[in-house]
């Protein structure tokens, strides 16, 4: 294993940087004469593949080590189908062997004990010491179990999971779904913004609300939401309204001009929809809950022992309760300082470097990236964008203009009807701004539109783990 | 001319691994057809109104793969501009009736014709056919013969027995190939030869692309694509 | 195509934005297709999506100008297209046109 220490490697780049000016985005070409760099990837999931991946392509020459703890991935986009049997935890196991075979990227199945910025290497369990001239760290989230009184580790991991990372707790969650008694109540808390995947629990209790109809038709979902709003709100909400008998609650103001507007329609599109569409009223509660944050949904404590939920605005005792508590950067990203007194990693807009540490770039969930969605497409975006710059970066170029996606498909409930969040990012005046496009499906989609859009989700599926992974 | 085959029923494709992908549960697809029930089914198609499949086809998110005429703006899915009425009605009763769903593109199909009920599919079969046929331009030798002779020591029947001199199908509900997308006919044809695209009635098409070189069909598919649109 | 490239030497600093960067490229700006339609254009197998590898640029440029106008029936493409410049439109297909198949 190649390790020059930092310093002469960074000398000898130098040196090499004013003759090695490939021109910006003429990829595979190498800039680098006879040195080769070592970018190090803390992180196996969809950030860490994806910047690794594109940064082989962009370079093959570069030499990019990930250290990984797993040696599988389980991927969390799509895994609440597990809960909802759709599929297996086997469907969601993504293999690194494509990673090392095709791009000949190098693993080390390590845990990571310290990363020593000022000499520039990364220590791991085993006894490694991996030395870089970038450290690329893309660690994922953390959970603040803290944050609501009575949950610990231990209460998540045995009564009331988040199955938020894929694993025991979603097994226990698919569990617990088949053995819910009839007529039972299933609890999924939602924390305030930010957190991973703005849709993800609105989806999951669209999959259970869906199983419950087939299996037991008077049990119940309730959302206790410390928000008023989620990111595919509008045409979630529509679809429930449509297939769970969903009342949509007074208080929620998305259905108007100005909700529209937000979500990137204009105002004649958002006149057409709002005359073309209007709530049906639903005399009975349907299977579906949403007590809003405004409404006290907002949970503050929970009691195991009486499996009992308590929020802001009242006490629920459930079934099956799935706490999503409110979450932070991945550990190490805690441990190491890469975070800032809000649980998240500060970034340079552009590069995605560090602004604590430099030379080190945090991608992904963990960084703070102003209005990008904490999702697996906005990781493999940013991870995309990260390998270009990096790779600008190391051959003494200036990095680019950068533009990112978070395109993502979900399932509101069955299989044949299915929505969408599509945003393109630039920055603008400083921050990470959306360009101002519509973001979901209108209002006035045809159940053709909503049934292709399901088909699309699970497709999108298979092509965005090719993507990061293959 | 055309040889009479025993009927072979049932699908194959249908479980190719595609059931953790599917966005539907996997139902028994309808029986084969038989000459008898295929002609009786074309025999009851409905009139099709042209203009109302124009909407149609707008509507119901065919232009969206398609193109906005059905010319189809990419390589990878079929041309329907001109195509033969018989066919595309086929075709949309193929893919309601799960007989056709080779493919993660045939499931796209499925799940987008679902709506659609037989006065529909004429009306849409009805717009595509009152569109210009592309006209051929020839120029391939190796697919000039297969059209006009094709092999009689492979027992290739010439393409232009069914398919006609122009590319303009005819023969029952054979389909209108000019200005057929090459991509799409390449992956057609090798569907038909190992087997995996069961639709066609007695067979037949199935035994005509057997004895093909993927030469050969590369060549048939840039004759077809070259007709002018 | 060479792009207009500051030289600024940015080998440790952070980017403040008072420098002038690049416009993104085409291979940036189409890099973020991939997850639908595959790395560098190309799908693994069987899609529902459609490769764009090797697509020729009219085809690309009309298609996205089809999607954004709404001439083009869709279902996510629209707001997709909506939210590239037409300039960004044609560097995506100046890429992937180079791509191969």
């Amino acid at each position: 294993m190649n390790e020059l220490k930092g310093m002469q490697r960074r000398h000898f780049l130098k040196l090499l940087g004013a003759s090695a000016l490939a021109g910006a985005g003429v990829s595979g070409k190498s800039a680098f004469a006879g040195a080769q760099p070592h970018v190090v990837v803390i992180g196996g999931g969809v950030g860490g593949a994806t910047f690794a991946k594109y940064l082989k392509l962009a370079d093959k020459n570069i030499k990019v080590t990930i250290v990984e703890k797993e040696r599988q991935y389980l991927r969390p986009y799509g895994s609440s189908e597990v809960i909802s049997g759709h599929i297996t935890m086997q469907d969601i196991t993504v293999s690194y062997d494509a990673l090392q075979k095709n791009y000949g990227i190098e693993f080390v199945f390590d845990t990571v004990t310290g990363i020593d910025f000022e000499g520039k290497s990364v220590k791991t369990a085993g006894g490694k010491n991996l030395g870089y001239d970038r450290l690329v760290v893309s660690p994922g989230i953390s959970f603040n179990f803290g944050a609501i009184e009575g949950l610990t580790e231990e209460v998540s991991d045995t009564l009331m999971p988040h199955a938020w990372i894929p694993g025991k707790q979603t097994e226990l969650l698919a569990k617990q779904l088949k053995e819910l008694p009839k007529g039972g109540t299933v609890l999924i808390s939602v924390p305030q913004n930010p957190y991973r995947c703005p849709p993800g629990p609105y989806e999951r209790a669209g999959l259970i609300a869906q199983y419950l109809k087939e299996h037991n038709p008077t049990a119940r979902v309730i959302i206790l939401d410390a928000k008023d709003g989620f990111t595919t709100d509008l045409t979630m909400l529509q679809a429930w309204n449509r297939l769970y008998g969903f009342n949509i609650p007074e208080e929620f103001k998305g259905y108007s001009v100005e909700g529209l507007k937000a979500a990137g329609f204009t105002e004649d599109e958002a006149k057409r929809q709002l005359a073309a569409w209007k709530p049906i009223k639903h005399d009975k509660p349907g299977m579906i809950e949403w007590v809003m944050g405004s409404q006290g949904g907002r949970v503050v404590r929970v009691d195991p022992a009486s499996m009992t939920v308590h929020t802001e605005g009242g006490s629920y005792k459930g079934d099956m309760i799935n706490i999503i508590p409110p979450l932070k950067a991945g550990k190490l990203a805690l441990e190491t300082g890469l975070a800032d007194g809000t649980g998240w990693c500060p970034v340079d807009r552009v590069t995605f470097e560090s602004s604590i540490h430099k030379g080190v770039h945090v991608i992904g969930d963990a960084s703070i990236a102003d209005v990008m969605p904490k999702s697996g497409y906005s990781a493999n975006s940013q991870a995309k964008v990260c390998a270009l710059q990096v790779k600008a970066l190391l051959a003494g170029q200036s990095p680019a203009e950068p533009v990112w996606q978070n395109t993502c498909y979900a399932l509101a409930g069955n299989q044949n009807y299915g929505q969408f969040v599509a945003d393109v990012f630039r920055i603008k005046d400083g921050k990470i701004a959306r360009m101002n496009s519509p973001r979901y499906l209108p209002l006035d989609a045809t159940p053709v539109q909503n049934s292709l859009a399901a088909l699309y989700t699970h497709a999108w599926m298979k092509s965005f783990t090719d993507d990061c992974f293959a | 001319m055309r040889k009479t085959f025993p009927i072979l029923g049932g699908m194959l494709a249908a479980s190719l691994g595609l059931a953790a992908m599917a966005s539907e549960p996997a139902a028994p697809a309808a029986p084969a057809w038989t000459p008898a029930t295929l002609m009786q089914t074309l025999q009851a198609m409905p009139k099709g109104d042209a203009a109302r499949g124009k909407q149609l086809h707008s509507e119901q998110f065919c232009a969206s793969c398609h193109g906005v005429a059905g010319e189809s703006t990419t390589m990878n899915w079929p041309s329907l501009v001109g195509q033969r009425v018989e066919y595309t009605y086929k075709m949309l009763l193929d893919y309601k009736t799960k007989r056709r769903m080779e493919d993660q593109r045939g499931h796209l199909m499925v799940t987008a014709v679902q709506t659609l009920k037989e006065q529909d599919m004429a009306d849409l079969a009805a717009f595509y056919a009152a569109q210009p046929l592309p006209a051929m331009q020839g120029g391939n030798d190796v697919a000039e013969k297969l059209v006009r002779q094709g092999d009689p020591t492979r027992l290739v029947t010439p393409c232009a027995a069914c398919h006609g001199l122009h590319g303009q199908g005819g023969v029952n509900e054979t389909p209108a190939l000019a200005g057929m997308t090459p991509e799409y006919f390449v992956r057609t044809m090798k569907r038909y030869r190992d087997g995996s695209r069961d639709s066609d009635a007695m067979q037949a098409m199935r035994a005509f692309a057997k004895p093909l070189t993927d030469a050969e069909i590369e060549a048939l598919a840039a004759y077809y694509a070259a007709a002018s649109r | 195509m060479f792009k207009k490239i500051t030289l600024g030497l940015v080998l440790a600093g952070s980017m403040t934005g008072s420098l002038a960067l690049a416009e993104p490229t085409g291979e940036m700006l189409a890099q973020t297709c991939a997850g639908c339609h595959g790395t560098q254009g190309r799908l693994a197998s069987d899609s529902a999506f459609m490769p764009l590898a090797g697509m020729s640029e009219g085809s690309f440029v009309k298609a996205m100008q089809d999607f954004s106008s709404g001439a083009r029936p869709n279902t996510l493409m629209g707001p997709i297209a909506k939210g590239f410049s037409e300039a960004e439109i044609r560097s995506m297909a100046a890429y992937f046109a180079k791509q191969p198949k």
